[in-house]
């Protein structure tokens, strides 16, 4: 009886199944403030595959967050607005899609967990309550059997007495845990793809392991393709198959994971890898990234990173943009001088 | 040993756990530190780990005054800071200062830069005479990479990393020998936070500052300490210095938190020895006898619960070591 | 990778001098530092209910101190022949029972509402201002004590109380606004004393306090320097609610027969006794009811109106 229901909300009739699970093109976001209108996305591309961890590597305001935000469809709309771009899931673009059809991909498609695990949770209702919600909305299910899923999940992201702890309240878990539950109402109707954004900067680092063995498993359990968002360089290492480096709205390099440590093309990555300290070495010399991530209202003209890059020349300021080359197969750099980059020191 | 210029015995530190509205009974106590004993020694970097509820924040708390242990001694200077008092407290903070995690909430937002950096000269008048202080806020302005120009400029005017620089350049303006720094680079961007560590080690060997370094990013602390301590639910584990704390661990728990760090080198990926530890850290209010550690141990026997092992050197452990079973474990590198 | 640098980090202890871009935040790169404050006074310059109330705030107050602007008329000059007569010249509204000027006496009434007002909140702000700041501050037994306190004189029931007080204190007594004013502040100060109570809290707690008493600042230094600059503003919003509802209780007390008091040659003028006199003959002529009422009304609501419109706009979590 669940699978059909289901089948009744399963509605996308024109999915291609050549096409990627999920691919983003030329996204453009901004935001209309006070201060003028903040260039938070400036063209934007990824493609996901099944099976597929994709991280999307930048630091704060370099506009991966609002991405995610725009594919999911919870942008703050005003003063958040999707100017241009798609937003293709197995071929369908999503931002065309009314509100009402959009959120009911959201729940089963396309899920997402955040941060900060206590905001996304209610705190006046169990967790019990929270994750049988979706069954009761989404499958029509009786509260008893809600709940009995909802008991089923909790052991699958493995937190131990699942039957008694069903009945807690958020604030009753720890960190770690309330994040394994936000994970099991983001999987409960079974998504194809799965956005993490930040979803264990704000734990400690031994509960950060435990969270990451447990998302790699859920994910080789189902397939699913994961979107990882973070500007950890060791998780993304540990983790991803594909990377995609943002900075001030743009993706600036697309290369699989071991290319992006040993031969990065974009000057940006190089520095990034070239400043953060490692726990396997001591006393290298820290160089540093002279100057500051840009004002999104005011980003520098050409290319956005040429006031602290060490390659820059002149056509950097006074050309436009530089475009994605591409570096290899499949590989990209935004960099008029890449192979410089690359090669040389 | 004058060479030591800071040391704690066995500091502790409980807050009480009271119920009551008018008159509060005292039903227990959060031990957040729980009997520390470290020497901090001239010109060195001595870097405090452990994750959240080990109670390192609490340590600086108390080192720089701001809460008064329980019980134990802070020496500075052949005195024990902790049992001063009134205007002689006063004097002696000027040896040990702090900076402060946040860089948007420790700079009081109405008050120009240089009255922020300023402030210790009113405060302690006797440092620096009236007509000095501005010339002394503007050297500091330098020091600290900034532009002395902006002395007038107020907080919300600066980046999240400059901020942080001013609040080094308050830190040091009455030129203290000791600066606890309670997690600096942690609420940066990474590609500033190399900026701050680099100005701290600089500082540090242009001045010969010693620093008691607090982090839970075990890369950073690595980088820029020359001892480390590991801290556990109040107690310090193990400490070393930091080739032994990163490549030779010998208690448990250093060897699951340094495993559970990862390494920016995907070729590393799967080749580690990975330990997961299980369940969660347990209640400061109610520690496990024993070792504390042992609840969550693969090594856990008997004798664990039974006696408290203590911070010192053992036969598997060239350096203290707080584990009946201490014993070397690569978890760092690369297994073969 | 050799260091290859730009800036030179080994020798000197000088970090580089940061470039243009590192000094400028969002908003200065425009020219105008945003600050909360600046962000707060451009949402209030747009706002039309700011603006209204501030001007007839203003108004008021000048009334109160300018009457003479308003009206050339004698608010004391009573004849009886004159009684209910209509609108002569300048005085717009007639006359009342008494035959005075209507629009006079309410121009001339301001004066007392504004002076019960000012005073009043000067005292009950120095009450809550000192019970907030040492309950919020020191914490512990004092702050329990004095919470205690605060809720016991918030438990009163507020007229019942100021009619006791008053009545008690006015005894024998002429009309002095002085007992009034000790009426309302005595017991109105419980709402500012929280917020002030609150907002030091608050700023306590804040990590800059920590590191001012680090650096060795004692109590009165981290209050005058670091608590009270950040925790006035709420404050200052509340005593200016806390002066329309000043107003408004005077009026209160006065209609009763208990707050100010007609001295004998009618030179005590008030929109309360205006409104209590107007009572009785209300039949015969509405409109010296309705004229220091709408005065009244006015006054009270411009001042909470300006009050709420300012704490609107300070408010971050609106944004």
């Amino acid at each position: 009886m669940t699978t059909d229901i289901k089948t009744e909300i399963d509605f996308l009739p024109e999915t291609d199944s050549s096409a990627a699970l999920l691919e983003v093109r030329d996204l453009h976001v901004e935001f209309r403030t006070r201060d003028g209108v903040a260039h938070a996305v400036n063209g934007a591309r990824f493609r996901l595959q099944s099976g597929q961890t994709l991280a999307i590597l930048g630091e704060s305001g370099c506009g991966k967050s609002v991405t995610a935000q725009a594919i999911m469809g919870i942008l703050d709309t005003p003063p958040g607005f999707v100017t241009k771009g798609e937003v293709l899931y197995r071929g369908v673009d999503l931002l065309k899609l009314s509100e009402d059809e959009r959120r009911r991909v959201r729940a089963n498609k396309i899920a997402m967990i955040f941060q900060d695990a206590l905001s996304a949770l209610n705190p006046v209702f169990t967790v019990g309550f929270q994750l049988g919600e979706v069954f009761r909305k989404h499958l029509g299910m009786s509260r008893a059997d809600a709940k009995k899923r909802a008991i089923e999940l909790l052991d699958m992201v493995r937190i131990p007495a699942a039957a008694q702890r069903v009945n807690n309240y958020p604030h009753q878990f720890s960190g770690g845990m309330r994040q394994r539950v936000m994970i099991a109402m983001a999987l409960a109707l079974d998504p194809e793809v799965l956005i993490a954004d930040e979803p264990t900067t704000a734990l400690d680092v031994t509960v950060q392991a435990q969270i990451m063995k447990l998302l790699a498993e859920l994910q080789a359990e189902r397939n699913m393709g994961l979107i990882l968002i973070t500007h950890d360089m060791g998780v993304v290492a540990d983790v991803a198959d594909w990377i995609s480096v943002m900075y001030a709205g743009r993706v600036v390099e697309e290369a699989p994971v071991h290319d992006i440590y040993a031969r990065p093309a974009h000057p940006y990555t190089k520095a990034l890898l070239e400043s953060i300290p490692r726990l396997d070495l001591k006393g290298q010399q820290l160089n540093v990234i002279k100057g500051l991530p840009p004002n999104l209202t005011a980003i520098p003209s050409g290319c956005a990173f040429h006031p602290r890059c060490r390659y820059a020349r002149d056509a950097c300021r006074v050309d436009p943009p530089p475009p994605l080359y591409e570096t290899g197969s499949g590989t990209t750099a935004a960099c008029h001088f890449w192979k410089e980059v690359r090669g040389g020191e | 040993m004058s060479d030591v210029v800071l040391e704690t015995k066995d500091l502790v530190k409980h807050f009480p756990i009271t119920r009551g509205i008018v008159f509060q009974k005292k039903i227990g106590a959060v031990r957040a530190v729980d009997g520390v004993t470290l020497q901090l020694h001239r010109g060195e970097t001595l870097g405090v780990v452990g994750e959240s509820g080990c109670g390192k924040s609490t340590l600086a708390k108390l080192l720089v005054g701001l809460e008064k242990p329980t019980s134990g001694s802070i020496v500075v200077r052949g005195t024990d800071i902790a049992r001063l008092k009134g205007n002689e407290m006063r004097r002696a903070r000027r040896h040990i200062q702090m900076v402060l995690q946040d860089p948007y909430t420790s700079l009081n937002p109405r008050m120009t830069v240089g009255d922020i950096i300023g402030e210790p000269y009113e405060i302690h008048p006797e440092v620096a005479p009236r007509g000095e202080r501005r010339r002394r806020v503007q050297e500091l302005l330098d020091l600290v990479g900034l532009n002395p120009d902006h002395i007038n400029r107020y907080p919300h005017q600066f980046s999240g990393g400059q901020r942080q620089r001013i609040g080094i350049a308050r830190a040091l303006a009455l030129r203290p020998e000791i600066i606890v720094c309670d997690e600096p680079v942690s609420a940066l961007d990474v590609s500033i936070q190399a900026q701050v560590m680099n100005l701290l080690e600089n500082l540090q060997n242009e001045l010969g500052l010693s620093y008691i370094f607090i982090a839970h990013d075990l890369s950073v602390v690595r980088h820029i300490s020359d001892r480390v301590a590991v801290m556990y639910l109040g107690k310090v584990v193990e400490i070393g210095d930091d080739a032994q704390i990163y490549e030779k661990p010998t208690h448990p728990y250093t060897q699951a938190l340094l495993s559970a760090v990862p390494v920016p080198d995907p070729t590393l990926r799967g080749q580690r020895d990975e330990i997961v530890l299980e369940g969660d850290v347990p209640s400061p209010a109610n520690p496990p006898s024993g070792c504390r550690f042992r609840t969550r141990c693969w090594k856990a026997q008997e004798i664990c619960a039974e006696k408290e092992p203590l911070l010192v050197e053992r036969e598997r452990s060239a350096h203290p070591s707080a584990c009946h079973f201490a014993e070397v474990r690569d978890v760092v590198h690369a297994v073969e | 990778m050799s260091s290859s640098q730009m800036e030179p980090v080994a020798t000197s202890v000088a970090v580089p001098a940061p470039t243009v871009e590192e000094v400028e935040r969002p908003g200065v790169a425009t020219g105008k530092p945003r600050s909360l404050f600046s962000d707060a006074m451009h949402d209030l310059r747009h706002n039309p209910i700011f603006w209204v109330a501030l001007v007839l705030s203003l108004l008021v107050i000048v009334m109160a101190a300018f009457p003479s602007l308003f009206t050339p008329n004698n608010p004391a000059d009573c004849q009886l022949n004159r009684q209910h007569a209509g609108p002569n010249g300048w005085a717009i509204f007639g006359y009342n029972f008494q035959g005075c000027d209507i629009f006079a006496r309410s121009v001339y009434g301001a004066r007392i509402s504004v002076e019960v007002g000012f005073l009043s909140i000067a005292v009950l702000g120095t009450i809550a201002l000192l019970i907030g700041v040492t309950g919020g501050y020191f914490g512990g037994w004092a702050d329990a004590v004095l919470s205690r306190i605060t809720e016991i004189v918030l438990g009163v029931p507020y007229l019942l109380a100021g009619i006791v007080l008053a009545k008690r204190l006015s005894a024998g007594q002429s009309s002095g606004i002085w007992t009034v004013v000790f009426v309302i502040g005595v017991l109105s100060w419980t709402t500012a004393c929280r917020v002030v109570r609150s907002s030091v809290i608050t700023a306590k707690n804040q990590d800059y306090v920590a590191a001012a008493r680090m650096l060795g600042a004692g109590h009165a230094r981290i209050m005058l320097r670091h608590i009270l600059p950040n925790a006035l503003a709420p404050f200052v919003v509340v005593l200016t609610i806390a002066l329309g509802t000043a107003i408004s209780t005077e009026a209160t007390l006065t209609f009763l027969g208990i707050g100010i008091k007609p001295s004998g040659d009618g030179s005590t003028i008030s929109w309360g006794l205006d409104i209590s006199g107007a009572v009785p003959h209300v039949r015969e002529s509405a409109t010296p009811l309705i004229v220091p009422s709408v005065f009244l009304s006015v006054t009270v609501l411009s001042f909470i109106m300006l009050g709420d419109a300012i704490r609107d706009a300070f408010d971050p979590k609106l944004r």
